[in-house]
């Protein structure tokens, strides 16, 4: 009883946090079409902003969300300079996306350094014993926060006026455009919302893992596997479903076996399932 | 020191940009020129560092390490009345790139022997160039030891370990903490062989003790999520946690450790931890772990009192320092002393030189290069981390020191 509570808490937890991590790859991929392989560098960018107005005497809700703003704006910035040019081209894309993790990547090396950098959790203290589960507070926090801006975002995508327009953006771009949207403005404007959702993560997980250049890297693939198993463009159902496929179930997977058959017994799993559903498991297309 | 590479390649970079014959033909000629205008032509040694990629944290102190002491010993007239250039490579924490750049190295920039790489794998990417090639490795991390398996990434003549490996690192320490802190272990570690050996190792001493290893388990390189195993930890109940995860890996399980609350309920003895390490834990998760090394730059010892005074002149006060840094200084300086001893630069006589050569300026402590199996003698330190640091400077505090330790034997065929 008591393994099978902690294993389902833990479950939750890692799927939570993982659909963070990867949550501004599942817009920007999922919804402009780009394969955004500096993703990870935007995470990192995220928690080196949160690392360095810590250290500046800033508080952490402030300055996470200063960094969610200030990649957001990196984001925007990459998007009208470059990206924008290119919508539609999905390799040239890639390797734009890819240069902009190695540009990224050096600057914070020239600008923070390349020590590891640490950032204290927040909440600190104890975890609170249930008896059954102990429950680590700030993971906890960051889950329900993931929960959050997860269900926000789908809410905005499924019940405005403004989720109407990227979803027809997304489902025939001229079309949208003849009918008068201004589909530049609406795809700088889910970029640039993809990379602050990036940013936010990496602020809000910096606590719980080493920032160093390369922290991106560790969720990376880990994002492109949660977007494709959930369904491109499936910010809900498919982003939760994603990340507990590919967080979750090693959690699972390792109690019967050890850590890294678990992980390899993941993306086998995961591969079979793309294999059969290329589109993705909550894909209608 | 990546200013020194960026400075050579953006030059030659630049001048080809030009694009005219003539610049070509002025970067091609001037080396000659170079060495035509020079007083003595230097003795010049390639330096395999890991600048970017994984292992990036752990580049600055090891090429900085060589660097001042390529420094001293030029201030201090250099060997044979040449002075010594160092030739930086960054081979990107990637192995083709360690078997790209030393093969560089050595037929194209023409350097008389090479030192660096990192991790083991990056050693034994290493080994059958400097063998073919026949130039000397100067090896500067902390490692497994020499199975004769490996060769010739170890057991290799040309290359000489100054790091410690896990009889010098581990054992001197065992009985301290079996009789302190209890005798079950849990071993944690990445997935490859510098851990799986050094358990091995960790594994033997403790049966001696009468001592259990009540888990091992290994964890895939950049595992964001550690729930299942501290579950596991908890109901296995051991009294020492036993940890060689490496990299991020390391940081990423123990602030999730910590934030378990489990730091109170049991003892933390981690063989990976240097100051770049523990500097990205911060104070609150670090307090309290044990961590063993042949060097800190908290160690009282009056070398390294000084050695301190000039690195921090160099490169500042917060600047890091840990044993891979002060193998490469170690390695640079007994390079130096062993070419001077030999009295020529050629491979065999530097080679003979370094053998039984001794080095009693070591930041550590007074270390020496044994004969038989090319691996380095050193003290070693059982340190706890001190609650509540504030910075490298105070990071650490001494718990028991062996001021020298021979290794056990490498299993090669000796000697070497």
């Amino acid at each position: 009883m008591e393994i099978l509570v902690s294993v389902l808490a833990d479950t939750v937890l890692i799927t939570l946090v993982l659909a963070f991590a990867a949550f501004g790859l599942a817009i920007i991929y999922g919804l402009t079409g780009v394969i955004n392989m500096g993703h990870g560098a935007m995470l990192t960018l995220g928690a080196y902003f949160t690392w360095w107005l810590l250290d500046q005497g800033v508080p952490f809700v402030p300055t996470v969300l200063l960094s969610a703003l200030a990649v957001g704006l990196v984001g925007l910035a990459f998007e009208h300079l470059l990206i924008r040019h290119f919508y539609g081209r999905p390799f040239d894309t890639l390797l734009l996306t890819w240069a902009f993790f190695l540009v990224t990547t050096e600057v914070i090396k020239i600008v923070f350094g390349t020590d590891f950098r640490n950032v204290a959790d927040p909440i600190g203290g104890d975890p609170v014993n249930l008896g059954i589960y102990q429950v680590p507070t700030y993971k906890t926090v960051v889950a329900l926060l993931a929960l959050a801006v997860v269900a926000g975002t789908a809410l905005v995508f499924f019940k405005t006026t403004l989720g109407v327009r990227v979803r027809a953006m997304t489902q025939n771009r001229e079309m949208a455009g003849l009918l008068g949207l201004n589909v530049a403005a609406m795809y700088k404007l889910v970029f640039g919302f993809g990379a602050a959702m990036a940013g936010l993560a990496g602020g809000v997980i910096a606590p719980m893992f080493a920032v160093q250049p390369y922290m991106g890297d560790m969720f990376l693939v880990r994002s492109f596997f949660v977007v494709t198993i959930g369904g491109i463009g499936q910010l809900l159902a498919g982003t939760l479903f994603g990340s507990f496929a590919i967080g979750g179930l090693e959690t699972v997977l390792a109690l019967f076996s050890d850590q890294v058959i678990a992980q390899i017994a993941v993306f086998f799993i995961a591969v079979i399932v793309l294999r059969f559903r290329p589109q993705g498991v909550f894909s209608g297309r | 020191m990546t200013q020194h590479v960026n400075s050579r390649r953006g030059s030659s970079r630049r001048a080809v940009l030009k694009g005219m014959a003539a610049a070509g033909v002025a970067t091609i000629a001037s080396p000659f020129v170079v060495r035509k205008l020079a007083a003595a032509d230097p003795i010049r040694i390639g330096v395999l560092s890991p600048v970017t990629g994984a292992w990036t944290v752990y580049g600055a102190a090891h090429s900085r390490g060589f660097e001042l002491a390529v420094e001293e010993i030029n201030a201090a007239g250099g060997v044979l009345g040449r002075p010594i250039e160092m030739v930086l490579a960054d081979y990107q924490t990637d192995q083709r790139l360690v078997v790209e750049h030393a093969n560089r190295l050595i037929r194209q920039e023409k350097v008389d022997l090479l030192a660096g790489t990192f991790s083991s794998a990056d050693r034994n990417a290493a080994g059958p160039v400097v063998k073919a090639a026949d130039k000397l490795l100067l090896y500067p991390t902390w490692y497994e030891g020499q199975i004769k398996d490996y060769y010739p990434g170890v057991c290799n003549k040309n290359i000489f370990m100054f790091g410690p490996e896990p009889t010098q690192q581990v054992w001197p320490f065992m009985e301290y903490m079996v009789k302190n802190h209890g005798n079950k272990f849990y071993m944690i570690g990445s997935d490859y062989a510098w851990p799986k050996v050094t358990n091995l190792f960790t594994k033997e001493k403790l049966a001696e003790l009468g001592g259990e290893t009540v888990a091992e388990v290994y964890i895939p390189f950049n595992t964001p999520q550690y729930e299942s195993v501290l579950r596991d930890i908890r109901e296995k109940k051991p009294d020492i946690i036993f940890h060689s995860l490496t990299g991020s890996d390391t940081v990423n399980f123990a602030q999730q450790f910590h934030a378990a609350g489990m730091n109170k309920d049991f003892t933390y003895w981690t063989v990976d931890d240097e100051e770049v390490v523990t500097s990205g834990l911060g104070p609150e998760v670090s307090a309290g772990h044990f961590v063993s090394f042949d060097y800190f730059m908290t160690i009282s010892h009056p070398n390294n009192k000084a050695f301190l005074q000039r690195y921090q002149a160099k490169y500042g006060a917060d600047a890091l320092m840990n044993t891979v840094g002060v193998g490469m200084y170690n390695a640079a300086h007994m390079g130096a002393l062993a070419i001077a001893k030999a009295g020529k630069v050629e491979t065999a006589a530097i080679r003979e030189a370094l053998k039984e050569l001794e080095f009693a300026d070591a930041p550590q402590g007074p270390v020496k290069m044994r004969g038989l199996d090319n691996q380095i003698v050193v003290p070693s330190y059982l340190m706890k981390v001190r609650a509540g640091w504030t910075s490298v400077n105070d990071m650490f505090e001494e718990v028991m020191t062996v001021p020298s330790v021979e290794p056990k034997d490498a299993r090669c065929d000796l000697p070497l």
